[in-house]
């Protein structure tokens, strides 16, 4: 476990963290973007109250202050891998019900699944930083298999809606957590969060 | 026994002397001031279309004996008008406040009780000692989607009325206005100010929830302002300013991913570095002092702090030029 605190460590989880940071702000333009186009085009309303949507992580954290940086990385990748999952579904699920009739929207999908992809994969460096080893169980759990497919199209429609809202929130969330890990902190995998605590 | 009784402003109020019958002898007084018969219907006091200025202590007394047979206190005053409710987050992520106030007067008092409800959740909202009309909330979640569903429920004894607001964790996220503003002349360059601002104090972790800052200027002789947003860092240098002219600056802020602008700073004054004279004559000093626009041989002077600039509205992203108009108007100066 030499080498996880050297200064070549933290400068490498420095410069991952900045790259972070910056995606996750792009990957948040964009997703807000395309939930006022999605809403747009399926006629819902982008403010609208939504129930919790089986499967998609939600981003809201309790005591998020207290979170060691390998438990940020990890309920990060968790989240990106299944909405991987998800985007691939709903970018299917457009193809199937919209063809070539809306083209821009399904590009946007497949954009923003890309960063999402992207991101993951960025996490998934991180946290070989911070496991300062190769590739750790937990980074070989990601396959749990497709989520399951809403029934009708209303409910395709709402967890789309669902889908793109957390993963807005995520993206806020995901740039807090990088900088929180980017702060020098006396070991890797020890809880930085702000001195005093709320 | 004192009485109290709340009636509402025009209404007609009757004031019966306790148990003294309707025809006995009374004197009522209002303040320590006899009440004119004329206000009387037997032993009752008939005050029609009552003011707020009659409210008052009054008192009935045996017309003989003088002795107290009845006493109220009236209270003239309206019921609540829909209250007026504004929540927001000046110490993101800690949590939130809230505060209200009543559109117009009752003049009685008035009950406040606030509800503040997450999801299904119900949370406690800490009345602040000072001000009064204030409450504040720690955030037990954070990047929610759930929003948040604020009632203020304002009661008196005239009536009631409430109001709602609903919104979500990041769009009642609006910063202090930056604090120490300060804006100092660069030597030796009269195109230069050098202004540097820190974080607000209730603002509690800048390290992980970073600021932006928007930045605006103008000579005093202008309107138009100049715009620069920074994304980070607590200075910037303005390269344009027009030498010996007076400037007033503020600076704004914002949470870097989330919600709006704060208020503009307070708002400091900073004239650019002008070269000292070498050689003056007495009448040219007499003249540069007594002219309005003055400035071009005087030494540099200190920040000077003015008034609360307007609350700001959206940012700009780019700096503004007004070529044209700026330039016309410094000509005329000149004339």
């Amino acid at each position: 476990m030499a080498g996880a605190d050297s200064p070549t460590a933290a400068l490498q989880r420095r410069d991952l963290c900045a790259r972070g940071i910056r995606l996750a702000g792009k990957m948040r333009a964009d997703v807000v973007n395309l939930l006022d186009a999605y809403a747009e085009r399926q006629g819902l309303d982008a403010s609208a109250s939504v129930a919790a949507v089986e499967g998609v992580p939600p981003a809201a954290v309790e005591r998020w202050d207290e979170q060691t940086g390998t438990q940020r990385l990890l309920e990060n990748l968790a989240a990106y891998r299944a909405f991987r999952a998800l985007l691939a579904q709903m970018l299917e699920e457009h193809r199937e019900q919209l063809g070539e009739a809306d083209a821009a929207l399904g590009r946007a999908l497949a954009a923003v699944l890309l960063q999402v992809s992207a991101f993951a994969y960025h996490l998934e460096e991180l946290l070989r930083l911070e496991s300062r080893g190769p590739r750790g169980d937990e980074e070989e759990e990601e396959e749990d298999g497709p989520p399951p497919r809403p029934h009708g199209l209303f409910e395709q429609k709402l967890r789309g809606l669902g889908v793109l809202r957390e993963l807005a929130q995520w993206a806020v969330r995901s740039a807090r957590d990088l900088r929180q890990l980017a702060k020098p902190s006396p070991a890797a995998g020890s809880a930085t969060g702000p001195a005093e605590s709320p | 026994d004192v009485h109290m009784q709340y009636e509402r402003v025009g209404a007609d109020v009757t004031m019966k002397c306790g148990s003294m019958d309707w025809d006995a002898a009374v004197t009522w007084t209002v303040n320590g001031t006899d009440i004119d018969e004329s206000h009387l219907n037997g032993s009752y006091l008939i005050l029609k279309n009552v003011s707020v200025m009659q409210s008052g202590q009054y008192f009935c007394y045996e017309g003989s004996s003088w002795h107290l047979k009845y006493q109220t206190y009236l209270s003239v005053g309206t019921p609540p008008k829909e209250p007026v409710l504004m929540c927001r987050s000046n110490n993101y992520p800690k949590g939130f406040y809230c505060s209200w106030h009543l559109p117009t007067p009752t003049y009685i008092p008035n009950f406040f009780n606030i509800s503040v409800i997450h999801g299904t959740k119900e949370m406690v909202c800490e009345k602040d000692a000072v001000p009064k009309n204030r409450c504040h909330i720690r955030y037990l979640q954070l990047f929610s989607t759930v929003k948040y569903k604020v009632t203020l429920t304002v009661t008196n004894a005239l009536g009631k009325n409430f109001t709602t607001l609903t919104f979500d964790e990041f769009a009642i996220v609006k910063p202090d206005p930056p604090e120490s503003v300060v804006a100092k002349p660069v030597p030796n360059n009269p195109r230069r100010l050098e202004v540097s601002w820190q974080n607000p104090s209730s603002w509690p972790d800048p390290e992980s929830f970073p600021l932006k800052f928007f930045l605006r200027y103008r000579p005093l002789i202008l309107d138009q302002w100049q715009h620069v947003e920074l994304s980070d860092g607590t200075s910037h240098t303005i390269t344009d300013a027009y030498a010996g002219k007076e400037y007033i600056i503020q600076v704004a802020a914002k949470d870097n991913d989330i919600g709006t602008w704060s208020d503009w700073s307070v708002a400091v004054h900073a004239t650019p570095w002008t070269e000292e004279p070498k050689h003056l004559t007495t009448e040219a000093q007499i003249t540069e002092t007594t002219s309005a626009s003055t400035s071009s041989f005087m030494a540099p002077p200190t920040t000077k702090i003015c008034d609360k600039g307007a609350v700001v509205g959206s940012g700009a992203v780019a700096v503004c030029w007004t070529a044209g108009l700026v330039m016309a108007a410094y000509s005329v100066l000149f004339i």
